[in-house]
């Protein structure tokens, strides 16, 4: 195929839009592959100062660009000053290395980072000239497929892809990729082509699986063709180390988000908490070595020149070397001002001292999770945290000299009442007083408490997937009830916006229907969801109006155990059988152990998928 | 203990003039870091390079020589440090010279007072006289206020243009040369002066490209002098 540059037509916009930096290329590590026989681009939807740090988007462009005469690129949304000068001078969304129209490419890669970039997809299409529905592309058009943590409930935007690869990508879009080069190269047409693909393992091709329904026309499941699986199996590396590409990752011009070196530790975490989706769908734990993360991370430091390395995984801190590592990087870095974070910190000792490993002096703020107020509500949702852990927690960070926490919390879990949501005000309060406490009384006036507040959303793959999400107005409710009960002096509450929760809601769990309402609110003005000036509820309800899809149906019904789900063809490896059984516990408060400290719990994930759980060494309880 | 000043002579050029003055500085510093050249760092809680840069460039603008100075611990040959430098460098930002200068120098930023610019202008049928006549008509206000992000500023434009603009053809459109003295309250951009030279109504000409092509420093006694 013949691929044009576009830059002398973009190159004159550039003196008319804001950040021009988002669309220049040529940044430290960028890779140009121009000669490559088979071109892939990673789009992430929505901005490149949010999308170029994507840690699995960065992997899968070293892997692909490691491929023999195989070149990945890079396409980010254009903000909407540049796609509006763009469709004004007729320029189609292009590629960031080679200013090629990505429609001219062999593949083109979603990552599906969360379910507010929907619309996003569609804008990214559109500017491109790609067909929105893979249903009305053809043999001329490129292939377009999603990945990422949204693909274990890809219905919503299923009709948008061509493929969808659910689970970990590192290996499987290799085997993706070398099954279409072989179609290619037999001359295979676009349905023979995704025939092939259907057959590669964890490849979900959603045109060869049908919606059955029952007598009442209601949702009865979803139905494989032949030869395509009747269930798709997540895909999952058993070591990380194995097939790590060595090339440096792409350091940007931009103040991008998470601009640092990111090192990723460890993948999976079974501390088992019930709501979280990605500790289900990550499974098992496996952490890379303390000799292979140094090693990395100094090569990672010298190939970039960045300041500043995250240790990132869902747990850091439960790594069973990472004080090793910790202290090996503090030595090797002690010179030259690089620094070493972590994302998130267990609520216990351990995490402030390994936050002191880290800090060296500048102590910005520390970020616990709690989850919810009360210990009951805590056994509910199997965060095995109490408030006693807390606040001696709390208590070291302010004696060791931290002046600031942040709290995450939610509200609308299940069986939540009322008086689990009074029981965050009395726990940020019981905070605030053991921060005031350990802090000397000529810094009292510093202590802040940030509490961030987040409406529940459940999530398929969890023990909370049947479980209805609070509606609206409830979620107003306790929002003001707890605005009453949390103090003031020295507490910065925030929310997040009830209706995006809400949005959200639908989209985690709602099927094929939604796509049409995806599609009429993007015609209807919405893109940039996840960004709050550009996010209007209106657009989206009047969408689901015209669509005659009730969001409230999906996200705040109660859900049988039996019946069947719109995600019931996509397997994380975790059994239903567990996730109903740790449902069942949760409503009876019976918390359940971390397998990677006391043994199996069977959640079925390592037998069935030929993984099992890697330590480096014994982990700390 | 002393530190080695190290000024590094840079471009800033092709599609990387589109590069904003903080993404240069974070750029470069990178650059150093990669080149493992032995930078000193600030004393403090959170301790950060020692490097200084000379006047900044406006988004959009390309530099053929920019200047930044960067505080070494140790003492590394100018050439091997430019060596090292222009291999950790993508082309368009990349150093062109480096050499040592005096501490007691003063410091780039305030010093580094006098930019030579070559704006490229395209216009149809646009004449190097119509673009010089432009420019005399709005000199001879003597004072030029600029509005930009909100705020105006006022130019004292015999002070601001120590020479006479100069305005020649080359293939593809007319070049102006302008000799700009800037100051600690902000500068005068070329492409406002060629702007405002210009008929709002007929917009005889746009500004294509602005070129630094070096700054000077100007001495108290009034005498200029290249930084490197
Ligand atoms: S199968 Fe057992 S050991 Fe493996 S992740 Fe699940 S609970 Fe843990």
């Amino acid at each position: 195929m013949t691929r044009t540059s576009v830059w002398p037509q973009v190159e004159p916009l550039l003196t008319r839009v804001e950040r021009p930096s988002r669309y220049l290329d040529r940044e430290w590590g960028a890779r140009h592959r121009d000669d490559a026989s088979y071109r892939a681009v990673l789009v992430y939807p929505d901005t490149y100062e949010i999308g170029q740090a994507n840690q699995a988007l960065q992997i899968l462009y070293a892997i692909l660009n490691e491929i023999d005469d195989v070149g990945a690129e890079r396409a980010y949304v254009p903000w909407i000053d540049m796609s509006a000068e763009m469709r004004a001078e007729g320029i189609p969304l292009f590629a960031l290395e080679s200013a090629a129209p990505i429609r001219d490419f062999d593949l083109v890669g979603f990552t599906l980072p969360y379910e507010m970039t929907y619309t996003n997809i569609l804008e990214a299409l559109d500017l491109a000239g790609i067909p929105l529905r893979a249903a009305e592309r053809g043999d001329s058009d490129p292939l377009v497929i999603a990945g990422g943590p949204c693909a274990f409930n890809p219905e919503p935007v299923a009709a948008f892809f061509d493929a969808v690869v659910i689970g970990e990508a590192d290996e499987a879009i290799v085997d993706f990729v070398r099954t279409h080069r072989a179609a290619i190269a037999a001359g295979l047409d676009r349905n023979a082509t995704l025939v092939e693909l259907a057959q590669v393992a964890g490849v979900y091709v959603p045109s060869l699986y049908d919606v059955c329904r029952d007598a009442d026309g209601g949702f009865a499941g979803v139905s494989a063709e032949d030869p395509a699986p009747a269930v798709v199996v997540k895909r999952v590396v058993s070591d990380l180390g194995e097939q790590r590409p060595s090339s440096c990752p792409v350091v940007p011009f931009m103040d991008v988000v998470h601009d640092r070196l990111a090192m990723e530790v460890l993948r999976g975490c079974t501390r088992g908490c019930r709501f979280c989706q990605a500790g289900m769908i990550y499974r098992p734990v496996r952490e890379r070595s303390a000799d292979e993360v140094v090693r990395e991370v100094m090569a990672g430091l010298a190939c970039t020149g960045y300041d500043e390395v995250s240790l990132t995984s869902l747990s850091s801190t439960d790594h069973s070397q990472i004080e090793e590592i910790l202290r090996r990087l503090k030595r090797r870095l002690s010179e030259g001002g690089v620094s070493v974070s972590l994302p998130s910190l267990r609520v216990d000792s351990f995490g402030v001292d390994m936050a002191r490993l880290v800090a060296a002096g500048k102590k910005s703020g520390l970020t616990f999770a709690p989850e919810a107020g009360t210990q009951r509500l805590r056994d509910v949702i199997n965060k095995n945290v109490t408030e006693e852990d807390l606040l001696t927690t709390v208590r070291r960070a302010f004696e060791a000299g931290w002046r600031r926490v942040k709290l995450y919390l939610m509200i609308g879990l299940p069986t939540e009442t009322d008086d689990d949501v009074r029981g965050i005000g009395d726990l940020v309060q019981a905070v605030l007083g053991e921060a005031r406490s350990a802090t000397p009384a000529d810094a009292r006036g510093s202590v802040r408490v940030a509490v961030s507040v987040s409406t529940f959303v459940p999530k398929a793959h969890t023990p909370f997937q049947w479980e209805p999400q609070i509606p609206l107005d409830e979620v107003v409710r306790r929002q003001e009830l707890l605005r009453s009960v949390v103090p003031r002096k020295g507490v910065d509450l925030s929310w997040h916006d009830a209706e995006v929760s809400f949005l959200e809601g639908a989209f985690a769990r709602g099927g094929r229907e939604l796509a049409d309402v995806i599609e009429a609110a993007w015609r209807g003005g919405a893109r940039f969801d996840a960004w709050t000036e550009q996010f209007d509820p209106r657009r989206w309800l009047g969408a689901f109006e015209s669509c005659g899809v009730d969001p409230a149906a999906i996200a705040s019904r109660m859900r049988t155990l039996g019946e069947p789900l719109p995600w019931g063809h996509i397997s994380s490896g975790v059994s239903q059988a567990y996730l109903s059984r740790e449902r069942e516990r949760a409503l009876t408060g019976t918390p359940t152990p971390d397998c990677s400290f006391d043994g199996c719990t069977g959640c079925d994930v390592c037998g069935d998928l030929g993984v099992t759980v890697l330590l480096g060494g014994d982990r700390r309880a | 203990m002393r530190d080695f000043r190290l000024r590094v002579c840079y471009r800033k050029a092709g599609r990387l003039r589109f590069l904003s003055h903080l993404e240069v500085v974070h750029a470069l510093e990178r650059a150093v870091r990669r080149a493992k050249l032995p930078y000193s760092v600030t004393k403090g809680f959170s301790p950060h390079m020692k490097i200084a840069f000379g006047p900044a460039l406006p988004v959009g603008t390309a530099g053929e020589r920019e200047y930044v100075d960067v505080f070494l611990s140790g003492y590394t040959e100018p050439e091997e440090a430019l060596h090292r430098l222009v291999k950790a460098s993508p082309e368009d930002l990349a150093p062109v010279e480096a050499r040592y200068v005096a501490e007691r120098e003063p410091a780039l930023a305030a010093a580094a007072t006098i930019a030579y610019y070559e704006v490229r202008i395209e216009g149809e049928g646009l004449t190097e006289q119509e673009v010089r006549s432009a420019l005399e008509r709005v000199v001879a206000r003597g004072e030029l206020s600029v509005e930009h992000k909100g705020k105006t500023k006022v130019f004292d434009l015999p002070h601001s243009l120590p020479k006479e603009p100069c305005v020649r053809s080359s293939s593809g459109g007319i070049v102006v040369e302008l000799v700009v003295r800037m100051g600690q309250q902000g500068s005068l951009r070329p492409d406002a002066l060629l702007t405002a030279a210009f008929d709002p109504a007929t917009r005889p000409g746009v500004v294509a490209t602005t070129t630094r092509r070096d700054t000077l420093i100007e001495s108290d006694e009034g005498v200029w002098s290249r930084p490197l």
